[in-house]
């Protein structure tokens, strides 16, 4: 009953979805949306080499705070469903010699990677999302390597708080400042160079910080429960 | 002033609520009420500044309205962040005990309720809608209901990815996000394309709704749920998810068949909720069921074309904005069997203050529910469609219906046979109080609010008020 | 333009065979796993299909780089593919969360059982979504 009423809903979404794709591919889409203006002004307007992120901090900057919120969002549920761990609850035992001292000698490597892609976020493809990830690994790596050393949320949700209430203040500075929410701050600079492209790497610096401190939170957490 | 505030407050309240309830407690309980007080304020300040000034258009970033993204707010989105922030204002003072994390959630579901209702940018419209979607998982989840929670996940996720595949058809066939550049070119979105997005879109929005074919999670949640999230999620946060639809169907689809759709929906939404009502056995079960009825009603109202149709559907919103919270908060000591309730007319005021929202959801003047109502029969039959005048039949066995559970359960209130349940105590009717109160306001100003109902409708049919702002 | 065409045709067949897979794997599957993991790969087919809405033909990546001055595709699907992501981490790290509990309470994952055991609890049986009589004790 379930399988024959999901295999109709499935075909019929399917068939429907082939005769959406046929005509965008062979019907004359409309040319010169938002994305070639933005092609052609960001340059002048956020000065970033990589034009996506400033889609993603200038253009669409309310996107990513929404976004850094719904992380944010997931992470507090997670904690609210996962409550606390018993102090007392039984760990894995140590991961061996050789594991546990690769997870140290990873440590500073990751986080300088992580820490790289971050600031040249506005420059090369990366930045804070993929930066914070990197983070969040360097710190979780260790954990799996030897869980009878557990992260401290305590540091893990300050961090958290104040990168994400950096993000806001960095916007409002600009609504006080600008009158936008959000607008580009401390000009534009010469496009390529590492510090350009105004207050960007700073928000950049913000969303790193902030999923970073999110995600190994979250895994942490996900990782401390008994099951 | 600007509507920026009515987001980024409750946002950054959520942000540092856990620091500083780690510095010091009672701060930290003080933070929430204090946040929404404020937006509270800032939100009856900028209606005044609307009033007088007429629609104002918020640019994120200084960039120009189709390139970035754009706040619209008017008259019509204010209404339903005042409710929005009023009611869990309310609902607050039934709170139980201190949880950080539940107080945290409550203030992100604001921030995001305002946003979804406030952006004028399709992508922004489903980035706040996850906010609100992955708040009310953890919500639904507080009480240990973690299976309902997991079920209600499942389901929103899979609206929430077929809203973002139509949010992706729609930026594909026309290469813009923002709603006022959307509406300038209303035939590109006319074709198989544009109609299927909208029918993604509208199974995406639908589940937050309550509509029709996804909304399997409500008797689910709202039964194991606690009173207070069940009143937020039915009564508050599917208002603002059908304020965007309506919004997507005055601007991009002003057309028969995108309207006929969401016609269908709500009245098979009318039909399977209030049918399920009169079968259902458990008071919560009774009231989740009787809320999607009056979605589904909300729906009918904002599927009529032109001003009459949006006044009905804001009229029937407002109503069940206002009674269905009251009704869970008032039967939170009850929420039992059908027959454990016997007994419950013991105590004097819990049974007046039911009798008055079960009579006024009903439709029975001079309640305001009668007026909402009436209000909706009136655009469908000032339609001349004969769909719309099909309705005027469901609408009037919905309330049949309606009077036959509702007078069911109030005869079993008043059979005294069995030992009487616990009355209770006076402090948990505070928020039922309140809302009754508004209610009652509601009734002895019904002119004034007509008024402004009409001028906020006339002035949200309006598309050309929200394409002035496009600097093209 | 035949070789656009062949592009995307075969690129949205990609997506479109993701969304399908994701959608069918979730309603019809029981077990609540194989539904999230249906869930991933739906999310996976809608992000691709919003990359390939972005694609133009001979075009590259929107970086600006001194002396180049090809085409660029369109760097908005980029930037939202960029924020769906990191929601549906978000959405999947809860579900997993939710599943670790629900197994600790109710020992299946079986998504109709869970449904007749919510029904238990509150004290009604819910057959399909339409609640039925209360059993006689």
């Amino acid at each position: 009953m379930t399988l024959l009423s999901g295999l109709i809903f499935t075909i019929g979404l399917g068939l429907l979805l082939i005769v959406v794709i046929k005509s965008l591919i062979f019907e004359q889409v409309l040319t010169g949306g938002i994305g070639s203006i933005i092609l052609e002004q960001a340059p002048n307007d956020v000065g970033t080499a990589n034009i996506v992120s400033s889609v993603l901090l200038a253009y669409r900057g309310l996107d990513t705070l929404g976004e850094l919120t719904v992380l944010f969002v997931a992470a507090t549920a997670v904690g609210l469903v996962l409550g606390q761990p018993r102090p007392d609850a039984p760990r894995d035992p140590d991961a061996g010699f050789i594991l546990r001292s690769a997870a140290d000698l990873l440590f500073p490597f990751m986080i300088i990677l992580g820490a790289y892609i971050i600031l040249h976020g506005h420059l090369t493809p990366g930045g804070g999302f993929q930066g914070g990830a990197i983070l969040a690994a360097a710190f979780f790596i260790p954990i799996l390597a030897s869980p009878s050393s557990p992260l401290n949320h305590k540091v893990s949700s300050l961090v958290e708080g104040l990168a994400g209430s950096a993000f806001i203040l960095i916007g409002l500075l600009a609504l006080f400042d600008k009158g936008y929410f959000l607008a580009p701050l401390l000009g534009t600079g010469e496009v390529g160079e590492l510090f350009s492209a105004g207050s960007l790497p700073l928000l950049y610096l913000a969303v790193g910080l902030k999923v970073g401190a999110e995600l190994a939170g979250l895994l942490a957490r996900l990782h401390e429960t008994e099951v | 002033m600007n509507a920026i505030w009515l987001v980024i407050l409750p946002i950054l309240g959520a942000f540092l609520l856990p620091l500083v309830y780690r510095q010091n407690t009672r701060v930290g309980t003080w933070i929430g009420p204090f946040i929404l007080g404020l937006s509270l304020i800032l939100a009856f300040g900028l209606w005044g500044d609307i009033a007088a000034n007429g629609v104002q258009t918020i640019l994120m970033g200084g960039f120009p309205a189709p390139v970035g993204i754009v706040f619209y707010v008017d008259h019509l989105a204010l209404l339903f962040v005042i409710m929005l922030v009023l009611g869990t204002l309310v609902l607050w003072l039934g709170k139980e005990k201190g949880n950080i994390q539940e107080e945290t959630l409550l203030l992100l579901i604001v921030a995001g309720g305002s946003g979804l209702v406030l952006s004028g940018d399709l992508f922004n419209i489903y980035v706040f809608y996850e906010i609100v979607a992955v708040a009310s998982y953890g919500l639904a989840a507080s009480r240990g209901s973690y299976a309902a929670s997991l079920r209600f996940l499942i389901l929103g996720a899979l609206g929430s990815s077929l809203l973002l595949l139509g949010i992706a058809l729609i930026y594909a066939i026309t290469g813009t996000l923002n709603l006022a550049h959307l509406a300038t070119h209303p035939e590109i979105l006319q074709g198989t394309v544009g109609l299927t997005a909208f029918a993604l879109i509208l199974i995406g929005l639908g589940v937050k709704a309550e509509l029709f074919p996804v909304n399997t999670w409500v008797p689910e949640v709202y039964t194991t749920a606690s009173a207070r999230i069940s009143a937020l999620l039915g009564g508050l946060i599917s208002k603002m998810a059908l304020l965007v639809i309506l919004r997507l169907l005055v601007l991009l689809y002003d057309t028969s068949a995108a309207h006929l759709l969401l016609l269908t929906l709500g009245v098979l939404g009318v039909i399977t909720g209030e049918l399920a009502a009169m079968r259902a056995t458990h008071l919560r079960q009774v009231l989740a069921y009787s809320s999607i009825g009056q979605l589904g009603l909300v729906a009918i109202a904002f599927s009529i074309p032109g001003p009459a149709g949006i006044i009905a559907g804001i009229a029937l919103a407002l109503h069940h904005a206002l009674v269905k919270p009251a009704l869970f908060m008032l039967t939170k000591a009850w929420g039992k069997q059908l027959s454990h309730l016997a007994g419950a007319s013991q105590s004097l005021l819990t049974t007046i203050l039911f009798l008055v929202l079960a009579l006024s959801l009903i439709g029975i003047p001079p309640l305001p529910g009668f007026w909402a109502k009436f209000l909706l029969l009136k655009g469908a039959l000032a339609t001349n469609i004969a769909a719309y005048q099909m309705v005027i039949t469901v609408v009037l066995i919905a309330t049949v219906i309606e009077t036959i559970y509702f007078m069911r359960i109030v005869r079993v209130m008043f059979n005294t046979k069995p030992p009487p349940i616990k009355a209770p105590a006076l402090q948990e009717l505070v928020p039922a109080l309140v809302f009754v109160t508004l209610l009652f306001i509601s009734v002895l100003n019904l002119g004034t609010i007509g008024k402004s109902l009409e001028i906020v409708a006339t002035s949200a049919a309006d598309k050309s008020i929200y394409m002035n702002f496009l600097p093209l | 333009m035949e070789e656009t065409a062949g592009i995307y045709f075969f690129s949205y067949s990609g997506a479109l065979g993701l969304i399908l897979l994701g959608v069918f794997a979730m309603v019809t599957s029981r077990h609540i796993i194989r539904i999230i993991l249906g869930l991933m790969l739906l999310e996976a087919g809608v992000n691709l299909f919003l990359i390939i809405i972005g694609y133009r033909a001979n075009a590259i990546a929107p970086i600006i780089v001194e002396g180049q001055n090809a085409a660029m595709v369109d760097p908005i699907p980029q930037a939202l593919v960029l924020t769906a992501i990191v929601i549906g981490v978000a959405v999947q790290a809860l579900a997993l969360a939710l599943v670790i509990k629900t197994y600790k309470a109710y020992g299946t994952l079986d998504t109709k059982e869970l449904a007749q055991r919510i029904a238990e609890e509150s004290g009604t049986h819910v057959i399909d979504g339409i609640p039925t009589e209360e059993k006689q004790v």
